[in-house]
Parts: structure tokens; sequence; C-alpha cells
């Protein structure tokens, strides 16, 4: 039988670390753009979002298959899965849209993409509060 | 305004997120279909009050000396009255426990006796 609770625990940090990771080195290579190193910061968190990408899709098999398939739940639960779903969504978006588009952005397209991911890092923040919860404290049982 | 590029990535980008959340959530339904035919099999399922009935049973062996006869809390144990959690979520915290809280039932119970037990459960909202 595969152990899904540790699998899912284990792939969920992933997505959460390297996604917010991406995002750290897409402002930092926006606000100090003089640094030697700031186009290979970029590159950094291009990589970065394509496999925090790959790695959401193992994460949310190893969820359902955790959950039993339950994708909305109630309490700790459900509130995990509202943040999950939308990040989920996001994180994949962007990922397909970087990749596409790659150091050929706007200045509109670059200010969106970059107020995208601090909701997409907001979200999956919050997913990965309410996840450790869940296991932490017994997703609120009262 | 966007480039053509952008919004070609736009449209793709898009486009493969709706998909993959289709997928997703239509994976999650078949599973959850899957799961709840496949666990009784060739037994039809008990009558949710025989179930809450031997969930009870089950819950004052290993649970009330804990969270109490009632399940109304004990020292150490919260009250389960009025759980504001799913059953799926119940059978996650019986089968995994609660780390330096709670053990985990997994090797005691089976997947019907932890459904016993959250139908019992149930019983008390």
């Amino acid at each position: 039988m595969i152990p899904w609770d540790k699998l899912h625990g284990a792939m969920t940090h992933f997505p959460i670390a390297l996604l917010l990771f991406s995002t750290a080195c897409d402002f930092v290579s926006v606000m100090l753009k003089k640094l030697p190193f700031a186009r290979e910061l970029r590159s950094v968190s291009l990589y970065a979002l394509a496999v925090a990408a790959l790695a959401s899709v193992g994460a949310v098999i190893s969820g359902i298959a955790l959950s039993k398939g339950d994708l909305w739940g109630r309490g700790d639960f459900g509130w995990h899965h509202r943040f999950v779903w939308p990040a989920f969504g996001l994180l994949v978006a962007l990922a397909v849209w970087r990749l596409v588009v790659r150091e050929a952005m706007s200045r509109f397209g670059l200010c969106l993409y970059l107020c995208l991911m601090l909701l997409a890092s907001g979200l999956v923040a919050a997913a990965g509060y309410f996840g450790g919860e869940l296991l932490l404290s017994g997703g609120g049982v009262p | 305004m966007m480039t053509p590029l952008e919004i070609k990535g736009a449209t793709a980008a898009v486009i493969i997120s709706v998909l993959t959340l289709v997928g997703t959530f239509t994976a999650g339904g078949i599973y959850r279909n899957r799961y709840a035919t496949e666990r009784q099999p060739g037994t039809k399922p008990l009558a949710a009050e025989t179930l809450a009935v031997k969930g009870r049973s089950y819950f004052l062996q290993s649970c009330a000396h804990c969270h109490g006869r009632d399940a109304d809390g004990g020292e150490d144990a919260p009250s389960l009255l009025k759980l504001q959690i799913s059953g799926t979520h119940m059978a996650l915290v019986i089968q995994s426990g609660i780390k330096g809280e709670m053990p985990s039932f997994t090797k005691k119970y089976n997947e019907q006796d932890v459904a016993a037990l959250v139908a019992y459960l149930k019983t008390l909202h």
C-alpha cells in the first residue's frame, strides 16, 4: 500500500519552496537590474517556476489519493482546498506563460506577471499553512 | 499593453490551466466514486444506524478514555461533539493520528471500522 500521507507531505514542499524562491528571484532581478547576475536570476526563476509547476502535479495527485477523492471538505480541510485549487491553476498558467514568453516581456506583461506571482505565492503559502494545520492540530478538531 | 507573443502565451496558459483543473477534478470524482464502490466489495453497505452502533462500540473501546464516554472531551482530549469537518477528514485524522497528541489507529481499524467510527461521530452533530 502506498503511504500517500508521507508522499503528499514530502511532495508538497517542492512547489511551495520553488514558487516562493522563483518569486523572490524575479523581484530581486527587477529591483536590482544593475546586478551583474540579474539575467541569470531571471533564468533561475524560470526553471524554478517550471519545476514548481511539475512538482505541483505530483503534490495534487498524492493529495487526491490521500483524501480519497474528496476535493472540498470542511474546516481546515476545506480551507486547504479553497487555496490549493486557485494556486494550482495559477501556478500552471504562470509557468506556461513564462515558458512561452521567456525574456520577451513587455513592461505591462512583467508587472502583471509579478503581481500574479505574488498572488500565487500567497495562495500556495495559505494552502501550505492549512495543510500544516491539518497535520499538526488535527485540522479543526475543536 | 501586451505584445502578440504575450497574448499567445496567455491564451495557452489559460487553456492548459483550465484543462489541468478540469482533468484533476474529473480524476478526483472518478477516484471518489470508485473508492466508494470498492470499499465494501461483495457486501451490501451497512445501514447508517447499524454502522453508527458499531462505531459507538469502537469508540468506547479506543477513544472514550481520552475523549470521554459521551465524546464531550476529557482532560487531555477535546470534545468531539458537533465536529465541523468532513467524514473524509475525520477518517484521515483517525488513521493518521495527530503528531504528539493522538495515536494513529490505522493498524487497529480497517477502512470499514473507520467508516463506522465516522458514522458514529456524525451522529454527534
